[in-house]
């Protein structure tokens, strides 16, 4: 852990780095933190509450602008003071055009490439990237530099991943932080922030689902807000990770794919209206028939079910296309593991049911 | 009376004697989506009736069947007709139909009983099933085999006959629909045609199915993915045993996803009449069932299977050992 100095934050207003935020300031971080924010003041005012945020000051910037956007000022100010980058600010649309997804991803990690380059002292840099930069590869996903060549899912996957390669090419200490996809905050299974998976799921629960890509051995591995963000707090600046490649990812605790649609529909069953309507979980298929299927809907299909599954074509191909994410030396510098799925799953279902997805929260 | 002794002894069917092609339909403004589309789907034409009746070739199709297998008519058992009338929620009428409506006798008049009476079948009981839609016919081999099992019956005539009338659309759900009677021939202690099990599955939630569109899609693969496996299951069949499947002739494209999701290879669909014939509401998987056997692409012993769908709430499958 860079202890003193200055530490550039990316992404410190999402939910994963406001977390990240949280457990930096009270790990041991005695330096500043600057959070490069789009809106300082509404981000200060944001932070107000975190212990020790009168370490921490907002300046404006954004990752698709030349320089970061920043004034000559606050590059002078950073280029001196500079220790550590922690970059997990990205667009996670996995719709996005692949120009729209490389202008932030991949463009934007290059300007913060730039920015350390540029330093006095080149900062430590922590690139928080996602598991599935290894896209169509299938089978076990080491902790290590990915050599492409595999294809990718979706251009979020591709942006990630070729971002990681500026990294890994450019950065003087640099450690890739990989995290799979989060479901909830914590143990309690709440949700803050509803994402592509979440929707999956309420189409599911709706009846919309007809099926899902998936073959034998297929599982999802999610993890918590939690988890992700002290591990990215912990390992992203400490001198022993450098170099390395790190996945903080359920790995061998991932559900299977059938497991979990099981797990959900024994979950909303208990609900006696639901089960009166005889919804069947989504048929596992691979993934030429699934394409066949969404070709289907749109020669065939009304709007409204066109919409479920290009929502759904983005990211639901992973699922056939099994793959484990190895974790041993994660779990080694971290000295733990990944929660297991079971203990937050059912907790984050209730949570879905009783907030119908957020929508009652939202309305009150 | 073991299971495996019912059979389906023969079937026959009588078509109209005009076609129409797809082009002919959608210039007539009787489909939906384009001749094109429907045409990719795998529609070539259909049958339809300009002076037939749907008793003329119900009662066509039965005699038929009864003069090839060579039945006496007073070996029949019973008589089980299979007909789709969707008349549950119609109009009441007015008040001022009462009158007549009250009086008359003429909603008695079920075409069960005339075939009954013109086909002889004197010692013959007469049933009825309807309301399973495409799938009906399968209703009706299931309440066949089970009463030859359970009361010893040792012949069952299952007919249905479907039409639609003269200027209806003829697309329904991206299918192109076509007018058909069809024969089986049931018989306990055969030996070809074991009907070797039967799956059903039966989902009244989507009784509104104008209302329910989009779930009924969602939930028609997974469900007939279910009702395939747990048949083969039940028959103690692979996906790769399965000779022939003899469809429904529904939008080959359909075909092709639930032959994946069931794990049946593509090549096992017997698919020849969809172009020919079109989707006969609850006929297609007996009529192409004896086109296949006609053609001599099944032969003793192969494992067939057929499947059809009910619109909005049943899935039916019959596994059949020829």
């Amino acid at each position: 852990m860079t202890s003193s100095g200055t530490i550039l934050l990316t992404g410190a207003t999402g939910l994963l780095g406001r977390a990240v935020l949280t457990r930096l300031l009270a790990a041991g971080c005695r330096g500043q933190v600057v959070a490069l924010v789009r809106d300082p003041r509404r981000a200060s005012a944001s932070f107000a509450a975190i212990p020790g945020s009168d370490r921490v000051s907002c300046v404006e910037g954004d990752l698709t602008r030349d320089g970061l956007g920043l004034s000559a000022a606050q590059r002078a100010m950073l280029r001196g003071s500079l220790r550590g980058v922690v970059h997990l600010a990205a667009d996670t649309t996995f719709s996005r055009p692949l120009p729209a997804a490389r202008a932030v991803n991949t463009d934007g990690t290059q300007r913060v490439l730039a920015l350390a380059a540029d330093c006095a002292t080149p900062p430590r840099l922590a690139y928080v990237s996602t598991a599935f930069v290894a896209g169509r590869r299938t089978g076990e996903i080491a902790e290590a530099a990915d050599p492409g060549g595999a294809g990718w899912v979706n251009h979020y996957e591709q942006s990630k991943w070729e971002a990681e390669q500026l990294v890994r090419q450019q950065a003087g200490a640099w450690t890739v932080l990989r995290c799979s996809t989060v479901v909830c905050d914590d143990a309690s299974g709440g949700v803050t922030q509803f994402n592509a998976a979440h929707r999956a799921l309420r189409l599911y629960r709706d009846g919309l689902a007809a099926m899902m890509p998936g073959v034998a051995g297929s599982t999802v591995d999610t993890v918590t807000t939690d988890y992700v963000a002290s591990g990215v707090a912990a390992l992203g600046l400490r001198d022993d990770t450098v170099g390395r490649t790190l996945q903080l990812c359920a790995g061998q605790r991932a559900l299977p794919l059938e497991a979990m649609l099981d797990l959900c529909w024994d979950h909303w069953s208990r609900d006696t209206a639901w089960r009166r309507r005889s919804i069947p979980r989504p048929a596992l298929a691979d993934l030429t028939t699934y394409a066949l299927f969404e070709r289907t809907i749109e020669d065939t299909a009304e709007p409204s079910l066109k919409r479920v599954t290009r929502a759904l074509s983005h990211f639901v191909p992973q699922l056939a296309l099994p793959k484990q994410f190895a974790t041993a030396m994660t779990d080694a510098l971290l000295g733990a593991v990944a929660p297991d799925p079971l203990t937050y799953w059912p907790a984050m279902l209730d949570h879905l049911l009783r907030t119908l997805w957020g929508s009652v929260r939202r309305a009150a | 009376m073991s299971a495996a002794t019912t059979c389906i002894a023969g079937t026959a069917y009588a078509l109209p004697a005009t076609s129409r092609s797809v082009r002919e339909l959608a210039a007539a403004g009787q489909l939906q989506s384009s001749a094109e589309l429907l045409e990719t789907f795998g529609f070539g034409q259909v049958h339809v009736a300009t002076a037939e009746t749907p008793f003329a070739l119900a009662l066509q199709a039965a005699e038929a069947l009864l003069t090839e297998r060579g039945v006496e008519r007073d070996r029949v058992d019973l008589l089980l007709w299979a007909g789709t009338p969707a008349v549950a929620y119609a109009a009441g009428g007015a008040a001022a139909d009462a009158p007549s409506a009250l009086g008359t006798t003429r909603r008695f008049h079920y075409p069960a009983m005339r075939l009954q009476y013109e086909l002889g079948l004197e010692r013959a009981d007469v049933l009825a099933l309807d309301q399973l839609a495409c799938s009906t016919l399968f209703g009706a081999m299931r309440v066949a085999k089970a009463l030859c099992e359970s009361e010893g019956l040792d012949r069952v005539l299952c007919v249905s006959s479907e039409f639609f009338p003269g200027a209806a659309g003829r697309e329904a759900i991206f299918n192109c629909t076509t007018d058909a009677a069809c024969a089986v021939l049931v018989e306990r202690g055969g030996t070809a045609g074991r009907m070797v099990a039967t799956g059903q599955a039966s989902k009244g939630y989507y009784w509104d199915c104008d209302a329910r569109r989009d779930e009924i899609v969602a939930s028609y693969f997974p469900t007939a993915r279910h009702v395939v496996a747990d048949t083969l299951r039940r028959a103690g069949w692979q996906p790769g045993d399965v000779t022939w499947v003899i469809p429904h002739n529904v939008s080959l494209r359909s075909w092709e996803i639930l032959l994946g999701l069931t794990g049946i290879p593509r090549d096992r669909l017997w698919s020849r009449n969809i172009a020919r014939h079109g989707h006969s509401l609850a006929g297609d998987n007996f009529i192409n069932l004896r086109d296949a056997t006609d053609a001599g692409d099944i032969r003793p012993g192969d494992k067939l299977l057929l499947f059809s769908y009910g619109y909005g709430a049943h899935w039916h499958a019959l596994a059949v050992e020829a």
